[in-house]
């Protein structure tokens, strides 16, 4: 609730009261910084925990049970395991860039990215804990004194925040269609298939994959990814129409024409 | 009126309170029909809204994609096609489960109980309805299996598709979707369904040896497209099916059991549920019988002694020997090497066998599907092993080229390819090199450094094959960077290689083609094939001497002895390493027979 200020706005075309100070209230473009205290606690309440938790503690229960029997088979834990194990934060994170009520906090001079993206910052130390458990629990399998070079790390935690930040811009596309309703539902899958096409595609493995890519050109080229994934996701928050798609021979029936004369 | 009324109807959670007291006697024939009418109508509206679902026909193309990798660089081979068809089954069955999920919770999400208790439909309707709206899945299903078998067909594939395995594709993906409407009706958020289908997707790597078959879904661990034929029980087709049915059975009741709240119907569904889970059982218990002893002794023998099974064709000093099935493939064998044979000036005195070998390496434990020999005591699988330690390969002969089961593609561009190998391997066996060396049998892999027979050879296989300029040339370069070699080091001086796909056709090539020896061929096919015919009919046996180098060969036809040096200025050489040679012993050989 903004408190009623004693200076009054001046609306257009109103003639000025006689007597009171006239001052064009034109607010702040960041006025609304002052509101963030008070949404604070809005945005942590209404953000999907549970989701969220749900989606980190599943590919840990199965990176866990994964370690368990490496370790009675005497095999230890790959990269490929944590990545296996880290889908399923990216599908619960798909989840949370949601803005509920758009039409109504469209209307607010607050501005309607604020509450996913304050929900996106409050994911982020959630799934860094997630990432850094599931690593330890990897090299927990692996012996002391592995033969041979073990791989880099930096490579992984590059891709899985590229792996993240394209299942937010995924949600984010996904809170503006017609999917909205469904969220992360649509934008999960959408991610994954990204993410195994960018796998797999002869193209982009030459880039993305280890090999034939090398440590540092995948460290780079994921977070070049995660860099542009971020930058889509700003342009889609900020976005302020829906892009819903009409069906133009629907609209040049008898009946839509009729309506539209 | 409402569908409480009638006596087919079952009570929900969601249902809507039953008009008028719903007397037995009261019950008219009207509404008695009115809930199956009903029940029809909601599935089929949930059919279409699944046949048209976005999800479902991602789920198609992702499929078909997976299918078309899986089986793409193989040789299509009926035993294995079908198996392959179902992994990409799984890509729709995937689908199909967060698809009906979302469907079945619709009613529960977002605050709409109150909307639909209202609906005459109560929730143990509408959970009939979107299990019998499945249906709407199977056309997507279909549609791939079809698709795939009509594309494995036209690819010449061998063998005969087992029925018990392409139907355990269209009730994985029932199965799947029977799941998910169990999951969608207990847990209606969207999150549910794609942590049901990460589970589906991911359970497949916590089993592993035999009991991997528990999980008819595994697409992983199998060793089908390198066996000689179809291996009964392996997998387990008719197990896996009754299995997946039981499961979609099992999804079924689940989903009515946390729908329905009358008595007698929870106690009909209880039963039924036991005994899919014993179904279940029993089928997993079949799955875990090991492979018929006898079946794997026919295997074994297969493998280690070929000539029991091949069949054996000579022509022209050449011998084919294929296993029964595979005699399809002798006119696509004899092309490459009749072409290499056509320019020879001379044949070898000894004769060139051309033989298929199991590339399955029986002969290192660690390395089998465990699946195969699950089951058998340890005394009978050293049995094996110490039978198959006779198998060809395993004590590969210098003349003899060896094909992989399975490895021999169906056309395009992999069948150039492995054309080319298959000639540059006849004529390295007709110019005195050994088209074949395995570090198992004792054969080390040579090279033959500034010898003209290596140029020779592979101007022999680029008449007879044809192969483009480009693919060749990109064979100065290591695959992992346009801008690096692979060289090795052979009498302390680092040799640069020329690199060539064959590896995957061939079951070992013949020694490591020099740059050299490349560029030196290279040169030779930009001059009229009669010249160089002349010169090399004139004095064969010196040109397939050891000790006839490069120089020699290029003086005699009048070209100049290719420079390496133009394509080393921008390239540098990878593998070696250090600039100081390693320990003789540790260097490659000089060919000198």
């Amino acid at each position: 609730m903004t408190p009623p200020s004693t200076d009054i706005a001046r609306a257009e075309g109103a003639t000025p009261a006689p007597g009171r100070p006239i001052r064009h209230a034109r607010r702040h473009r960041l006025a609304w910084l002052r509101a963030l205290p008070l949404l604070a606690r809005h945005i942590t309440r209404t953000m999907p925990w549970v989701t969220l938790l749900v989606g980190c503690l599943a590919g840990t229960i199965y990176l866990t049970i994964m370690a368990h029997v490496a370790g009675t088979s005497h095999t230890p834990l790959g990269q490929s395991s944590v990545r296996l194990a880290f889908l399923s934060a990216v599908a619960a994170l798909a989840f949370v860039p949601r803005a509920w009520f758009r039409p109504v906090t469209q209307a607010t001079p607050v501005p309607a990215w604020v509450a996913p993206v304050g929900h996106i910052l409050l994911a982020a130390p959630v799934l860094a804990v997630t990432c850094w458990t599931q690593l330890r629990l990897m090299a927990h399998t692996i012996p002391p004194d592995p033969p041979g070079y073990a791989p880099a790390i930096y490579p992984l935690i590059a891709q899985l925040t590229g792996w993240c930040l394209l299942a937010v811009a995924a949600a984010a596309c996904a809170d503006r269609s017609r999917y909205a309703d469904l969220g992360g539902a649509i934008a999960a899958p959408v991610s994954f298939a990204a993410l195994a096409l960018a796998w797999y595609a002869p193209v982009t493995a030459r880039f993305l994959v280890e090999p034939p890519a090398t440590t540092r050109g995948v460290t780079i080229a994921w977070y070049a990814i995660a860099t542009a994934a971020l930058a889509l996701t700003c342009a889609v928050m900020r976005d302020h129409w829906h892009r819903y798609t009409r069906d133009r021979h629907r609209l040049s029936s008898p009946t839509a024409a009729h309506l539209l004369k | 009126m409402t569908a409480t009324d009638g006596g087919l109807a079952l009570g929900g959670a969601g249902a809507a309170d039953p008009a008028g007291g719903a007397g037995g006697s009261r019950v008219t024939a009207r509404s008695r029909a009115l809930p199956l009418r009903m029940v029809l109508a909601l599935a089929k509206a949930e059919a279409w809204l699944l046949v048209r679902s976005m999800l479902v026909l991602a789920g198609l193309v992702a499929g078909g994609l997976l299918i078309w990798l899986l089986l793409h660089p193989v040789q299509p081979l009926w035993w294995n096609a079908a198996w392959e068809i179902g992994a990409g089954q799984f890509a729709v069955a995937i689908a199909v489960l967060v698809a009906a999920q979302l469907a079945a919770g619709r009613a529960d999400r977002d605050g709409m109980v109150d909307l639909y208790a209202s609906f005459p439909a109560t929730a143990g309707n509408r959970t009939i309805a979107h299990l019998t709206g499945l249906a709407g899945a199977v056309p997507a299903s279909l549609l791939l299996l079809g698709a795939a078998a009509a594309v494995v067909d036209l690819r010449g594939a061998i063998g005969t598709p087992s029925s018990a395995v392409l139907a355990g594709g269209l009730l994985l993906v029932i199965a799947a979707g029977a799941a998910g409407i169990a999951i969608g009706r207990r847990f209606p958020h969207p999150m549910a369904g794609l942590i049901g289908a990460l589970a589906l997707f991911l359970s497949s790597t916590l089993f592993q040896g035999g009991s991997i078959w528990l999980l008819p879904w595994e697409i992983k661990h199998d060793d089908l497209s390198e066996l000689p034929g179809p291996l009964a029980g392996y997998p387990p087709a008719g197990a896996h099916a009754a299995e997946l049915a039981s499961i979609a059975v099992l999804g079924g009741v689940v989903a009515l059991l946390v729908t329905v709240n009358r008595g007698r119907a929870r106690v009909g569904l209880a039963t039924a549920c036991i005994l899919a889970v014993a179904v279940i059982g029993l089928a997993g218990a079949a799955q875990l019988r090991p492979i018929p002893t006898t079946e794997l002794n026919h295997l074994m023998a297969e493998v280690a002694d070929p000539a029991s099974a091949q069949r054996c064709t000579t022509a022209d000093q050449v011998r084919y020997c294929l296993y029964p099935g595979f005699g399809r493939d002798l006119p696509s064998l004899e092309a490459p090497v009749n072409g290499v044979l056509a320019h020879l000036p001379a044949r070898p005195d000894q004769l060139l066998t051309i033989r298929q070998f199991v590339p399955i390496d029986f002969t290192q434990p660690a390395l089998i599907d465990p699946t195969l020999t699950h089951g058998h005591p340890k005394r009978q699988i050293d049995q094996w092993y110490a039978q198959l330690q006779k198998a060809p390969f395993a004590n590969a002969a210098a003349s003899a080229i060896y094909l992989p089961v399975g490895q021999w593609p169906a056309a395009g561009a992999p069948l150039a390819d492995a054309h080319f190998a298959l000639a540059l391997g006849a004529a390295e066996w007709a110019v005195h090199l050994p088209p074949t060396t395995s570090s198992r049998s004792g054969f080390q892999s040579c090279v033959a450094v500034d010898q003209a027979r290596e140029a020779i050879a592979i101007w022999l296989a680029i008449l007879a094959t044809h192969p483009p300029a480009g693919q060749l040339q990109d064979g100065l370069h290591s695959p992992r960077s346009s801008h690096a070699i692979q060289a090795t080091w052979v009498r302390n001086t680092l040799i640069p290689i020329w690199v060539y796909p064959r590896a995957r056709y061939l079951a070992s090539s013949g020694p490591p083609i020099t740059a050299a020896g490349y560029m030196l061929a290279k040169g030779m096919t930009n001059l009229p094939e009669q010249k160089v015919a002349r010169v090399l009919k004139g004095n064969w046996g010196r040109w397939v001497n050891w000790r006839t180098t490069d120089a020699q060969l290029a003086a005699a036809l009048g070209i100049p002895t290719p420079s390496l040096r133009a394509v080393l200025r921008t390239l540098h050489p990878r593998g070696a390493g250090p600039t100081a040679p390693p320990p003789s012993n540790e260097q490659s050989p000089l060919c000198t027979t």
